[in-house]
């Protein structure tokens, strides 16, 4: 007697065991922040308050958790995907092919010593700096001590067709090569490494956030967000409320995709997901 | 006294500047189609900043609208501005300039045939991805004499054509399509051609 009523414990202990099993943990959607008159490409965290750049009407502005604007940077021209490190704004501007800085109320520019043919997006880690200049087809990587230039126009690897955003990791650059709808990745000599999303057929793949396991892309066309590994294979797709989507970025652990064309910001948070398991 | 006649001078003499400068302004109004990404709009606003002298640009990334005023003294051609916009990428749908002078031009718009008797209506598959592609094979079916009706439908792909079998056949405007740059069932565009699309219509090559 007491060694059935040992195994049908162990029984019950063991399908209990096997009932909690956890998948890994998935993005889901958690709710929508509507912008009134802002058509958002970019976004940024500056010292925790969310900056967007707004091309359409060539300002950044700042929100809050609401929506509400509580501030603004004007008179930019074609602000696109921007960065921000140490408190400070960097600011690619389309139209007039210069790299703004803001910090303290005040704009300056970014030094360069190449021309710039409407720079779609920048990237600042540490000392370094990483500009995707969209109809050079190229992107402008500085170490710290020199610039160097890498890319150029075409569908090979290491070519590109239209770069619109880039990310400087520890030892990679990435780029988001939009209308060869793919996502590219370099050392920080400029030597192609790795190709991923060519066979997912994103139409303009816009921008890129790269974390420390996963690497998220925006298929503008086909109003999703494609979210990889880091070695490209595809864990999860997002479509709920997306629509023309130009840029995410993560805050306070929410991932926040903002919609170019109706002024949405919707928010997705990592849940765990439990699956029943035989 | 003498300040405000002075004042008043220079500010009606600067109205006079302003309107004799807006006198010799001629305007451009351009349709353009696929203008739905902001970096495609910002781009074609950029190339044409090359124009120098140009002024009040406005575009409307959500109907293609794209209007500016150039100097008249200039001479600024409908095929100068549908060549800008084609080194752009794009595709320009119509083109009106209302001259200084108060002349207008019109692009001309490729018109489609009446329907006759003989009239048939066919579907066929074309390959393409989105608007401008919709107006690419649009414009290359009406090219086409005999062709009474075209649309195109960029999810299923279907294009559905009526044509006078006296005047035309569907081989011939398949040939048009595919001259255009866009695979049809039955026809396959050049290679060089396609490469030349626009980025955002460089659609999956149809099998042979």
């Amino acid at each position: 007697m007491k060694n059935i009523s040992l195994i049908v414990v162990s029984i019950i202990l063991f399908s209990a065991c096997k009932q909690k099993e956890i998948v890994p943990k998935e993005w889901i959607f958690s709710n929508t922040i509507q912008l009134v008159g802002v058509n958002p490409i970019g976004l940024a965290e500056v010292n925790g308050k969310l900056w967007l750049s707004d091309g359409d009407h060539n300002r950044l502005v700042q929100i809050n958790a609401q929506g509400k604007m509580e501030a603004f940077i004007d008179s930019l021209d074609r602000p696109m995907h921007i960065d921000a490190l140490d408190g400070v704004l960097y600011i690619p501007q389309y139209g007039s092919d210069t790299i703004a800085k803001f910090a303290n109320g005040a704009l300056t520019f970014v030094a360069l010593k190449d021309s710039l043919d409407a720079p779609a997006a920048i990237s600042v880690f540490q000392q370094e700096k990483a500009i995707a200049d969209f109809y050079n087809n190229r992107i402008l990587y500085y170490n710290g001590t020199d610039w160097i230039s890498f890319g150029k126009e075409g569908k090979a690897e290491g070519e590109f067709y239209y770069p619109t955003d880039v990310q400087i990791t520890k030892d990679k650059i990435w780029v988001a090569d939009a209308y060869n709808n793919r996502i590219q990745v370099f050392d920080k000599e400029g030597k192609f490494l790795q190709m991923m999303g060519q066979s997912q057929k994103m139409n303009a793949a816009t921008g890129i956030l790269v974390t420390e396991n996963e690497v998220f892309i925006t298929d503008f066309e086909n109003n999703r967000v494609l979210i990889f590994d880091l070695a490209g294979n595809l864990k999860q797709e997002l479509s709920k409320n997306i629509e023309k989507a130009t840029d995410v970025l993560i805050m306070n652990e929410k991932l926040h995709v903002i919609n170019y064309r109706n002024g949405q910001i919707n928010i997705f948070e990592m849940a765990e997901k439990i699956v029943e398991v035989n | 006294m003498k300040h405000t006649i002075i004042v008043t001078l220079i500010i009606g003499m600067m109205t006079m500047f302003s309107a004799n400068a807006q006198q010799n302004m001629d305007k451009f109004m351009v349709q353009v189609d696929g203008l739905g990404c902001p970096f495609c709009a910002f781009g074609l606003e950029k190339k044409f900043k090359e124009f120098k002298g140009i002024k009040t640009v406005k575009i409307d990334i959500e109907t293609g609208d794209f209007s500016f005023s150039y100097p008249a003294e200039k001479a600024l051609s409908l095929a100068d501005v549908e060549k800008q916009v084609e080194n752009a990428g794009y595709t320009p749908i119509t083109t009106k300039i209302e001259r200084a002078n108060g002349k207008v031009e019109v692009s001309k718009a490729t018109s489609l045939s009446e329907k006759t008797k003989g009239t048939v209506t066919k579907n066929v598959m074309v390959a393409g991805n989105c608007g401008m592609c919709e107006a690419r094979i649009s414009k290359a079916a009406k090219s086409v004499a005999g062709v009474s009706e075209i649309s195109w439908n960029k999810d299923t792909k279907m294009m559905k054509v009526s044509f006078d079998v006296e005047i035309t056949t569907l081989s011939e405007i398949e040939m048009a399509i595919a001259k255009s740059g866009h695979d049809t069932k039955n026809q396959k565009a050049q290679t060089a051609t396609y490469n030349d699309l626009p980025p955002c219509c460089l659609y999956e090559r149809m099998a042979k």
